[in-house]
């Protein structure tokens, strides 16, 4: 497991629910420090003022979506090399394309499970 | 000749009377303040109360859950009995779906009625979709959607599966997918 991994992990999703899910999923996964976030622009503004090991973000989300929120990190040098998983149910082809275009590191269709997201969080951190 | 061109006037006026006195009937019955005032709103209230239901059950299954996975299992007795306690409120907060079901069918009803009143309407007007967005407000959306590639949840077999997307990911994508990125760049 990557150093990295041992900085807390940041959760974007506007929908509580899905925040406690992945916050149990990691947890489950031996994560325990985790953060979150309800849109990109919040997690852009905690982004800058701690280090993270890894976001998992919604795509789907106003005012600033998970799609923007990859790219303002990328162009970001300071933030530019996070490890960022889109964890979305945006599942069109386009969609995919797109946040590869952009830099994501992996990309996860909702709904999905603690296998998914273990095996993605593993392929992530063995890059 | 005069008096024919009057009977004539005469004639397109009062079709066209005619034709004002059809449109008020057809506009009467689209029961646009009914939809405006009563219909739409109550859907509007169905779906929100669909929304805290789900988000309702939810809470509840995951707390159990949580509940459940955080309890002492050393003594197996007391143990088993929180576990069942857990897993009956489970079953109880489970019970959302019928309600939500019987909510989503009074919205299917308002949609349905809201469909029969317009196809009436464009029938006996014999009126033609313009194109474009109906105001700024819904251009703008249109277009951020367009953007930033929000189509929201597919159904069933529309979207990629995790399996293809995982291919995309790895760059393993088979060649259809190239007509994807064409398009990103025309």
């Amino acid at each position: 497991m990557s150093a990295d991994i041992l900085m807390p992990i940041l959760i974007v999703d506007d929908y509580k629910t899905m925040i406690r899910i992945i916050r149990n999923l990691l947890k489950q996964l031996g994560f325990e420090d985790v953060d979150e976030a309800a849109d990109g622009s919040e997690a852009l503004n905690k982004m800058r003022g701690r280090k993270y090991g890894l976001v998992i973000s919604d795509w789907n989300m106003e005012p600033m979506t998970g799609y923007e929120l990859l790219k303002e990190v990328r162009s970001d040098p300071s933030l530019g090399k996070t490890p960022f998983i889109m964890v979305t149910a945006e599942s069109k082809t386009e969609n995919v394309i797109a946040a590869k275009k952009a830099g994501v590191n992996n990309y996860i269709v909702k709904p999905f499970n603690a296998q998914t997201l273990r095996s993605k969080i593993d392929a992530v951190f063995a890059e | 000749m005069a008096l024919m061109d009057d009977s004539a006037i005469r004639s397109e006026l009062n079709d066209i009377a005619d034709y004002i006195q059809s449109l008020r009937r057809e506009i009467s019955a689209l029961q646009a303040n009914d939809l405006r005032n009563r219909r739409i709103p109550a859907a509007g209230h169905e779906l929100a109360a669909i929304v805290a239901a789900t988000e309702k059950a939810s809470n509840t299954i995951m707390e159990c859950a949580e509940a459940a996975m955080a309890a002492d299992p050393s003594d197996p007795a007391t143990y088993k009995a929180f576990v069942i306690e857990r897993m009956t409120a489970v079953f109880e907060a489970c019970a959302f779906q019928d309600i939500t079901g019987q909510r989503i069918a009074k919205v299917i009803e308002t949609l349905e009625h809201i469909e029969v009143r317009i196809s009436r309407f464009a029938d006996a007007t014999g009126a033609k979709d313009a194109s474009g967005p109906a105001s700024d407000k819904e251009a703008a959306e249109v277009e951020r959607k367009l953007r930033l590639f929000i189509h929201g949840p597919p159904l069933a077999g529309d979207g990629a599966g995790q399996a293809e997307i995982d291919k995309i990911i790895e760059g393993e994508a088979k060649s259809a997918a190239q007509d994807d990125i064409d398009r990103l760049f025309a």
